[in-house]
């Protein structure tokens, strides 16, 4: 009796702390969804409520229409789908050929690649890298970041693909080279097919890079508004001084950046966490 | 003509071309930006104009910017402080979401839901929630009669990175759980059940064997969490952007107003660049620090 009334304590110990923790992870995401149907009247004036007296839809209509965030929508699904796209070819390629191939320098480069892992620079690369865009005048618009992203070579990638490749039996390469296919062709064939689990994968953690991306695309765009994409545009939102008169505005347009994400995320939440997992345990 | 197609076919050069347009692109976004950098720090630049002067961005760093200093201070306070309520939450959620508990699913997929929002978003929703006058938090604590007047929670250093801290943990704690369910479940369940024999309570089972087991988990989910809290910048840029006065500025932060001349500041590329240098010193310095001290952790079993 006595141990029995002990773990019904413990448990509603537990229940509660998952409770409290359950409503600390929520409740931003809910104030957001619920203030993005208040008036921005209502906002302003009774700001400790947390369900609309009156539910209108009026913010969607003007982010939408007025405030651009048609275009905002566009250009962060323009951005997220080219490099999702290409960082699966460039990502792929490049841990089978290091996994795969067999060349001069094959592993000086490979440290080259792994050792730039150990500067942490972290977002103050993105001058010289504007930089380095503007040589080539892709400076501009979203193109220098989907380039950036596909071609800069990812080591977390590398790392997850390199060793994904490597459960694949070699006997596979080798029956098939002896029936006179090339190195290209093996992984055109072959290993690519066989790749498809972690493909999806990949997408999904590039997707939610590439859709939340804020510095990189802010500064490709910064003289060139049209192209923001809905994070950056949310941000300008906020930093234009008429901020205070745009609250619902901004609660609207962050929703319709987060929605997708989180609807993307209900639906492959298992693909979510093992991309995720295995980028951070294996780098 | 046939030689030329087989030199074509030979493996080795297949390999060497599918892979040169990622190592074109690694040169030039990722190498070309670390020498830019190591070269600019010894030279005063607008952007347009370059002067070589030698140490001169080095001694401005260490003798008379204090800011710096400070900013760098504020990102470790940050850090640690955020991180000594984020780490252990996780770990608890990640020991009581471990077992076949009754909602478990439930609860994992809805508490790892914010890692899945940029942390520039989230940001934003917690500057609009702790607003000071229009803000939902100081609304609803005046509403249940806790304050009377609101509370200008970015106007103050401390309430400020608290805030901040807050919205990190927030934005955060979702994969750290999931990086410590993971190494949970790999702890053999022999232990346990020879735990529950000789009658161990749950606390010592917790920290004689569970945490022994997944010391080397621990030690690389903190390395990363370190790291990637050190490198915070997004969240600063759309909570309080440094404000008040600079006291809530972080070094990534600092830093990049320097080189983009942002926030009504000169550009000024050369000392940017040295900046960043000493910022990749320092941090390379607290990783090794903490790999040296957590080796214990490490090799615990």
């Amino acid at each position: 009796m006595h141990y029995k009334y002990k773990k019904i304590l413990g448990n509603t110990i537990i229940y509660l702390l998952l409770l409290i923790v359950f409503i600390f992870t929520v409740f931003p995401l809910f104030y957001t969804f619920m203030g993005s149907f208040k008036s921005n009247m209502e906002l302003l004036a009774n700001s400790g409520r947390l369900i609309p007296e009156k539910f209108i839809t009026d913010n969607y209509v003007q982010a939408w229409k007025l405030a651009n965030f048609k275009q905002y929508t566009f250009n962060s699904i323009f951005l997220s789908f080219f490099v999702v796209v290409g960082t699966i070819f460039t990502s792929t390629i490049a841990g089978y050929v290091f996994e795969r191939g067999n060349f001069r320098l094959k592993n000086f480069l490979f440290a080259m690649v792994v050792s730039s892992m150990f500067v942490s620079l972290g977002s103050l690369t993105l001058y010289p890298q504007l930089m380095t865009a503007k040589f080539f005048g892709i400076n501009k618009s979203l193109w220098g970041v989907i380039i950036i992203r596909v071609f800069g070579l990812n080591v977390t990638n590398l790392f997850v693909t390199r060793s994904y490749i490597r459960t694949i039996s070699p006997e596979i390469d080798e029956s098939a080279k002896v029936d006179g296919c090339t190195f290209f062709r093996i992984y055109r064939s072959i290993i690519f097919p066989l790749l498809k689990p972690l493909i999806a994968t990949l997408a999904i953690l590039e997707f939610r890079f590439a859709w939340n991306d804020y510095l990189m695309p802010m500064v490709f765009t910064l003289s060139n508004p049209k192209r923001m994409p809905l994070v950056v545009g949310i941000m300008n939102l906020k930093g234009t001084g008429a901020a205070a008169s745009s609250w619902n505005l901004m609660l609207a347009g962050t929703s319709i950046a987060i929605i997708p994400m989180i609807v993307v995320y209900v639906i492959f939440n298992r693909y979510f966490i093992k991309g995720l997992t295995a980028g951070a345990v294996k780098g | 003509m046939k030689s030329k197609t087989n030199w074509f076919k030979k493996d080795s050069t297949q390999a060497v071309l599918m892979l040169s347009p990622m190592l074109i692109g690694f040169v030039l976004f990722t190498y070309f930006p670390i020498i830019y950098i190591l070269r600019y720090a010894f030279y005063d630049s607008n952007g347009i104009k370059d002067t070589f002067i030698g140490f001169e961005n080095f001694v401005r760093v260490f003798t008379r910017d204090k800011t710096y200093w400070n900013s760098l201070l504020n990102t470790i306070i940050l850090s640690f402080g955020k991180l000594a309520v984020e780490i252990p939450l996780a770990l608890l959620l990640a020991v009581l979401l471990n077992k076949g508990r009754k909602g478990t699913g439930f609860f994992r997929t809805v508490l790892f839901m914010p890692t899945v929002i940029s942390a520039a978003i989230a940001g934003l929703i917690y500057s609009l929630m702790f607003a000071s006058f229009n803000g939902i938090v100081n609304g609803m604590l005046q509403n249940i009669g806790l304050i009377e007047r609101p509370i200008s929670w970015f106007s103050y250093k401390g309430s400020a990175m608290f805030v901040i801290g807050l919205a990190s943990v927030w934005n955060n704690f979702g994969i750290n759980m999931v990086f410590f369910l993971m190494a949970l479940q790999s702890v053999p369940q022999e232990l346990y059940e020879c735990a529950d024999l000789d009658g161990v309570n749950p606390v010592q089972r917790f920290f004689k064997i569970t945490l022994p087991m997944i010391g080397p988990t621990f030690q690389v989910v903190l390395l990363n969490a370190i790291v990637g809290s050190l490198k915070m910048s997004d969240l600063i840029l759309s909570t309080t952007n440094g404000q008040p006065g600079g006291k809530t500025e972080v070094v990534m932060t600092y830093v990049f107003k320097y080189f983009f001349g942002y926030d009504g500041r000169t550009i000024e590329v050369g000392y940017a660049s040295c900046m960043a240098l000493v910022t990749a010193v320092v941090l390379a310095m607290i990783s090794l620090i903490y790999m040296k001290s957590s080796k214990k952790l490490g090799n615990s079993y």
